[in-house]
């Protein structure tokens, strides 16, 4: 058959409308962060209305920021970029618009139940199971558009950007499914199949890998491909684009513990979690440099094109923040950082610097082009730059001073190290209140910044004509030699060395004696054997994989399985262990029926957001909140609730130290117990009523999922409720403070005094394999 | 990639043959310095592991933070002043003492206590009833341990001994050598006015 010339034209529409999307959700997460940050200044700006307070926004807008911006950013920016790097209309333009009004869908819903006090609970992943749902068919979705074009594709060989979005679906895939395994109590509320410290390494592994696999690999994938069209220049360097791709999709998932150092997270799982972070600087830094290489002969055109002003900037925060990150990740600096500001100003130099700034450039360069109309105006874009660059350095060095001052003094001793130097948690808060200002300030300024992107965007438009991007192209077969089966894929000399150092590595790692010193030996034996061949197999070898870049699927299952392996060697033997294996030396009772329902309102009100439930092992938190925390006292907890920031002080051993009535006058008025706290005034916790009805339901579910509960009646659960909150509410009638004993806060205090409170029991010797 | 034998400079400024909807791509060589933090850390990594992991010459967090606490017991017992009842009167006439013991009273106890020490959610401390006794080695045995049943909480780790017999110096000063001391049963909080 001759080869036939055909003209295809691609499917545009659904990246614009995607675009616009990004616009105005970029607008809405930054306005509520804004408002958030100036509630931390203000308590006032709670309006002492529960769908306001900061618990509630707050996950409003990390999920707005995170998958409703750059979201839809990355949504765009895949769809317009893989039509063209694979010469091919998207598969099907139903999916495409199910695609988009299925995520905006889930956006509306999520920005409706978060303030309502809906959620699961656990950072960057509160929505609720039915939204869980949701966003796994839609995802699924875009999965198989994405899929199916790359199937019709006339470009047989897969440009780096389309590695990227590869890693992307099928690790937040992975990722989202694992993380948000539940089991539904009610149509709205459900528990979490995890507990406890397995909750805890699963949550993190998720939401690092969230920040790697939805805020990282899609953006890159993004550069890579708007980059060097805006620059016109090459790309600097194809194998550090093949070594840095592979190093950070298999290196990235093994980083999650080192959001929980210095914890109860068993001692092996925190030193890979550090070691792993630090062997994710130069695999991160090698995406850097293919950026900012790449515009070398091309630095001229920063001085008049904003986008490439953007692009070049968001690589540098990009480099930054991934220096910071293996930076924080060493044990010792994170004993200073970690639950204050600093770990803010870091992924704000991310989200702002990085995420925000891609998305500006790649905005601003789709304009013209979708819209067949130049940029109204390109000295307003030049402002937003400088607006926002001030905006993020403003911002960022807030949150550096904040953090490391309100760091250097909780951990502050005096008296030859015997004594806390401000034993007042609320000193060293009042002392960074200063910084807490200057952020409001920074991040205004960036907000400014993108309503100024916005502006632009609407004039632009304004008279515009839509237009769709074509291709002439020439039809022709595939040739039959280029396919891979399974066995090349798999059993050849790159891939065998990459999964034998990876076993040998983890047998030396985690293997009893002899098992371990086969390991070591193994290791050795293959980097010996693989820079021995490299000089003359490399020819061979970047043959095979030029030619795993003819193959999707190959591709997909080898990213897959990098991907897998971290998760696979950390999660499986923690969840598979026995529970009384994790508990040290002492054992959680399960909560009462009232305190459980205590628990769910504090998890409703995101008091996670701003108080850890976690002491660490560190001297300044034992003599600020007592005893470190051990794992078996947090183990029934669904959802585990160790936090990530101390807004207020650590609450895990909070039972007990105060009188129930210092409770009830501090959820009323925080300040009238603590002057100069910036909590909010939570009025409704004292006028509403307990809703019980959905207990025996809860409860059900917790023994499902092994919480030793007895098998008791609906009307065993109801009775014990009212017999424990009618206790509370008589001792708060001798107090002076009476609150009607149906009253939600009873169930808040009941909960709050029963934290910390543990038996004892004789730890138990672990087998060598669980560790 | 390791560097090839045959990567000339001519080699590093061509393009790869392909093109990508008009994007090329050169081939150059990984920067060296790149290549030796990459290795630096897996090293670090090797290393590490075998001397936490392994060979477990490093403590354990547990264990590193149990040793560090046993020294700040040791330390503290060895600093611990052995204070009597008519030393402690004698601080409370030290103005050096009360005015420190008056500024970690605000701060640390006065939400319950109230900055007179009239009393709100804890008990009244200027009038002569004691619920857990008035003698001025009582009343740092309360401060020090607390009465986790009524919901005083130890301040002995938090504070330490020298600023918890300031705040008792500071609340004796509301009080005379050889007052009555009256026992009382228990306190009903108030509401701050």
């Amino acid at each position: 058959m001759p080869a036939q010339k055909i003209t295809i034209e691609y499917n545009d529409k659904v990246v614009r409308q995607f675009l616009l999307a990004t616009v105005l959700w970029g607008a809405v997460g930054m306005l509520v962060g804004v408002l958030i940050a100036s509630q931390l200044n203000f308590f006032q700006l709670n309006f002492s209305t529960a769908w306001l307070t900061f618990g509630r926004l707050r996950p409003l807008h990390t999920n707005a920021v995170i998958f409703a911006f750059v979201g839809n950013m990355m949504f765009a920016g895949i769809y317009y970029s893989t039509q063209r790097l694979v010469k091919a209309r998207l598969a099907s333009d139903f999916l495409s618009q199910v695609h988009f009004w299925g995520w905006q869908l889930i956006i509306v819903a999520a920005a409706i139940t978060l303030p309502l006090g809906l959620t699961r609970g656990k950072e960057y992943a509160e929505l609720i199971w039915p939204i869980n749902l949701a966003v796994v068919l839609i995802w699924v979705v875009f999965a198989v558009n994405f899929f199916w074009t790359l199937a019709r594709r006339r470009e047989p060989a897969l440009y780096v950007a389309i590695w990227f979005y590869i890693a992307t679906i099928i690790t937040v895939a992975m990722l989202y499914i694992v993380n948000h395994l539940s089991i539904p109590t009610s149509l709205l509320h459900s528990y979490g199949v995890f507990g406890g410290v397995q909750d805890g390494l699963v949550q993190w592994w998720y939401g690092h890998n969230a920040v790697a696999f939805f805020l990282t690999t899609p953006i890159l994938g993004i550069m890579y491909y708007f980059l060097p069209k805006a620059a016109g220049r090459p790309v600097y360097s194809y194998r550090l684009s093949v070594v840095h791709f592979w190093s950070l999709v298999f290196v990235y998932i093994w980083a999650g513990p080192h959001h929980l150092l210095n914890t109860a997270l068993p001692g092996w799982l925190q030193n890979l979690g550090m070691t792993f972070s630090l062997m994710l600087w130069a695999p991160s830094w090698g995406g850097m440099l293919n950026g900012l290489l790449t515009l070398r002969g091309a630095w001229d055109k920063l001085r008049t094109d904003p986008v490439l002003k953007f692009f070049a900037a968001g690589v540098t925060f990009y480099g930054m923040a991934t220096f910071e990150g293996p930076l924080l990740s060493i044990k010792s600096v994170n004993a200073l950082g970690h639950y204050t500001d600093w770990i803010i100003g870091h992924v704000h130099a991310g989200a702002l610097g990085w995420n925000g700034f891609m998305a500006a450039g790649m905005i601003y360069w789709l304009l013209p082009r979708l819209w067949n109309k130049p940029l109204h105006s390109t000295s307003l874009a030049n402002l937003h730059f400088w607006i926002g660059t001030v905006g993020i350095l403003l911002y960022v060095a807030a949150m550096w001073t904040s953090g490391i001052t309100q760091g250097l003094m909780l951990n502050a001793t005096t008296e030859g190290g015997t004594v806390l130097a401000y034993p007042n948690f609320l000193d060293t808060l009042n002392t960074i209140r200063p910084m807490m200002l200057m952020r409001v300030i920074g991040g205004g300024l960036y907000l400014t910044g993108w309503i100024v992107l916005a502006y632009n965007v609407v004039r632009t438009l304004s008279g515009a004509q839509a237009v769709n991007g074509t291709i002439e192209v020439v039809e022709e077969a595939p040739a039959p030699e280029t396919k891979m089966g399974l066995a090349e894929t798999f059993l050849n000399a790159p891939t065998l060395f990459c999964v034998l150092s990876v076993g040998f590595g983890t047998m030396w790692m985690v293997g009893a004696d002899l098992v371990s010193t086969a390991g070591l030996v193994g290791l050795v034996v293959s980097l010996v054997a693989l820079y021995a061949l490299i000089p003359s197999r490399h020819e061979l070898w970047n043959g095979w994989y030029e030619k795993l870049l003819l193959n999707a699927l190959p591709f997909t299952l080898l990213t897959f399985v990098a991907v897998a392996a971290g998760g696979l060697i950390q999660i499986v033997p923690t969840v598979l262990a026995q529970k009384a294996q994790n508990v040290e030396d002492r054992i959680q009772v399960p909560y009462t029926p009232l305190e459980l329902a205590g628990r769910d309102i504090y998890v409703r009100e995101g008091c996670y957001n701003c108080h850890s439930q976690m002491i660490r092992t560190l001297v300044p938190d034992v003599l600020r909140y007592g005893p470190y925390s051990r794992l078996g006292e947090s183990i029934y907890d669904h959802p585990f609730q160790w936090g990530s920031k101390r807004t207020g002080p650590d609450l895990a051993r909070v039972g007990g130290k105060y009188p129930d009535v210092w409770h009830i006058r501090h959820m009323e008025n925080p300040r009238s117990i603590s002057v100069g706290s910036n909590m909010p005034n939570y009025p409704w916790l004292l006028a509403n009523n307990l809703d019980v009805s959905t207990l025996p339901a809860k409860i059900r579910v917790q023994r499902m999922l092994g919480v030793p509960y007895p098998a008791w009646s609906a009307q065993d659960i109801f009775d014990s409720v009212g017999a424990q909150s009618r206790t509370i509410s008589r001792d708060l009638r001798l107090a002076g403070a009476y609150v009607a004993p149906e009253k939600e806060v009873i169930a808040l205090v009941a909960y709050l005094q029963t934290l910390g409170k543990s038996v004892p029991v004789a730890p138990k010797p672990a087998p060598a394999a669980t560790r | 990639m390791t560097p090839t034998p045959n990567s000339t400079p001519q080699d590093q400024d061509k393009v790869r043959p392909h093109v990508f909807d008009g994007i090329q791509e050169y081939d150059k060589r990984l920067p060296n310095w790149w290549l030796v933090t990459l290795y630096a850390t897996m090293v670090f990594w090797v290393g590490y592991w075998f001397y936490y992991e392994r060979a477990h010459l490093g403590p354990t967090n547990a264990a590193a933070v149990e040793q560090q606490l046993a020294v700040i017991e040791a330390k503290r017992l060895a600093a611990a002043p052995n204070l009597d009842d008519a030393s402690l009167w004698k601080m409370s006439k030290n103005p050096v003492f009360v005015e420190a013991g008056r500024a970690t009273f605000n701060t640390t106890c006065a939400s319950c206590h109230t900055e007179k020490l009239t009393g709100a959610i804890g008990p009244n401390l200027v009038d002569h009833l004691w619920i857990h006794g008035g003698k001025p080695t009582q009343v740092l045995n309360t401060v020090t341990n607390g009465v986790l049943a009524k919901g005083m909480p130890p301040w002995g780790p938090v504070l330490g001994p020298k600023k918890i017999s300031e705040v008792v110096a500071y609340v004796l000063s509301y009080h005379q050598e050889g007052e009555p001391i009256e026992v009382q049963d228990a306190w009903v909080p108030i509401t701050p006015k």
